[in-house]
């Protein structure tokens, strides 16, 4: 690779001579917000059916839009928590992995593969920061 | 002395019981719930208009590495004769591989409420209960193939196809790169129906239940999935010695990415390193 080995090689030793106490990534803790626009580009008509309000398997599921305009869900009256993709589609912390064309199928999706347990306060925000952003890049 | 990585399906049931063992420790401890946090913290979709590291970005094999290291580590100061082994999924592609059985990741969620009934990690055992989910559910789920729109596992031809690719990774650096080797493995793809999840995404698919969201890690059989996308890194990497990660130079000002992913020699959250610092690992671990 083009890390000159040696660098690359004390690197890896490095990890594995750090300590490694129990409880430590636990310390790990709540990053700075971000500087981002939660939605990367503004509103656009693409984002399709935002304001929704019916029982979708068995959960009542609502869409709504937020203070600053991004669209809010609620599914049981708890939130959901939707993320923007770069394609244009949404994901929520329920389906990872699967960009859904607007709010109310992504919201559709999330409730497929929920459950009968309510949301927890990690599916409102990812582990309490809402975007779950982690702390920045540092140079 | 650089330890070695072996294939589950290869493990003695002596090997298979002291990785269960360590996990579990590892969960007793409160430790193994600190690796879920990470995970479900460092999810950042690419539309946000934030840093991501983690996922739809040119670091999430180097972020994964270093992830995969911790918690190797984290075991084998438990039992340093454990690794984490890893599932080649184009080969123990059905719920009848042996990597589901009771005495080690346990088997398929029940009908329902896909809760998963056998193993050391289902909830009844009392040693396995989830605390950090996407709901309050404390047990281990999982939906083999959602069998109401079935997908099956990524395939030998699958992973050959992406090991075509001659560059590691392109603009704009994201879930839309049409080519690179970094997405193709990662697995987001245009199209229609399953067609859109491709290779490491399917599986997380394919498992379902709990591996298809930020609560991912509550299924060990999360490791054993990212061992074989490192696996199949490491050997991309032999295969193209000169193609090295990307982007080198962070995107610059004007760029949709600036600021958004992390360069060559730029630190990712939560250790601090550098993809650079990743690159070989061969001083470390080894792929048997
Ligand atoms: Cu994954």
């Amino acid at each position: 690779m083009i890390v000159p080995r040696r660098v690359a090689l004390r690197s890896l030793f490095a990890l594995a001579v750090t300590a490694f106490t129990g409880g430590a990534l636990a310390r790990i803790g709540a990053a700075p917000p971000s500087a981002g626009d939660p939605l990367a580009g503004g509103e656009r008509s693409a984002d399709g059916p935002v304001a929704f309000d019916e029982m979708y398997g068995g959960r009542h599921i609502r869409g709504m839009r937020g203070p600053s305009g991004e669209p809010v869900v609620l599914v049981d009256g708890r939130p959901l928590h939707l993320m923007r993709c770069a394609d244009g589609g949404w994901v929520t912390p329920v389906d990872h992995y699967e960009s859904c064309p607007t709010p109310l199928a992504a919201t559709r999706a999330a409730v497929d593969e929920l459950g009968p347990a309510p949301l927890s306060r990690y599916a409102a925000g990812h582990g309490g920061h809402p975007g779950g952003s982690p702390r920045g890049v540092h140079t | 002395m650089a330890y070695t990585r072996k294939n589950q399906r290869d493990l003695t049931s002596a090997e298979r019981k002291r990785f269960v063992s360590a996990v579990l420790e590892l969960k007793r401890t409160g430790q193994y719930d600190d690796f879920v946090r990470i995970h479900i913290d460092h999810y950042v979709a690419d539309g946000e208009g934030k840093l991501r590291v983690a996922h739809m970005c040119p670091s999430f094999l180097p972020w994964h590495r270093r992830f995969l290291l911790e918690f190797e580590r984290a075991l084998r100061r438990i039992d340093p004769s454990v690794t984490v082994p890893y599932w080649d999924w184009t080969r123990d592609n059905t719920p009848a591989a042996s990597l589901w059985s009771e005495d080690f990741m346990g088997g398929n969620g029940r009908r329902g409420d896909f809760q998963v009934m056998t193993g050391p990690f289902a909830y009844a055992g009392g040693r396995w209960t989830v605390r950090h989910g996407m709901t309050e559910q404390a047990f281990l789920s999982r939906d083999f193939g959602r069998p109401r729109d079935p997908i099956t596992l990524p395939t030998a031809a699958d992973v050959d196809e992406a090991m075509t690719e001659r560059t590691y990774d392109t603009a704009p650096w994201n879930s839309t790169s049409r080519s690179g080797f970094r997405n193709r493995l990662e697995g987001w793809a245009q199209g229609q129906g399953n067609e859109r999840f491709r290779l490491h995404n399917r599986v997380h698919r394919w498992v379902g239940g709990m591996m298809l969201g930020g609560g991912s890690v509550n299924d060990p059989v999360f490791w054993l999935h990212h061992a074989y996308v490192d696996l199949l890194w490491s050997r991309w990497q032999a295969r193209n010695p000169s193609a090295g990660y990307l982007p080198k130079d962070p995107p610059p000002l004007g760029d949709p990415q600036y600021r958004k992913v992390a360069a060559l020699h730029e630190r990712m959250s939560p250790w601090n390193v550098t993809p650079a610092e990743l690159m070989d690992h061969s001083a470390v671990y080894r792929y048997a």
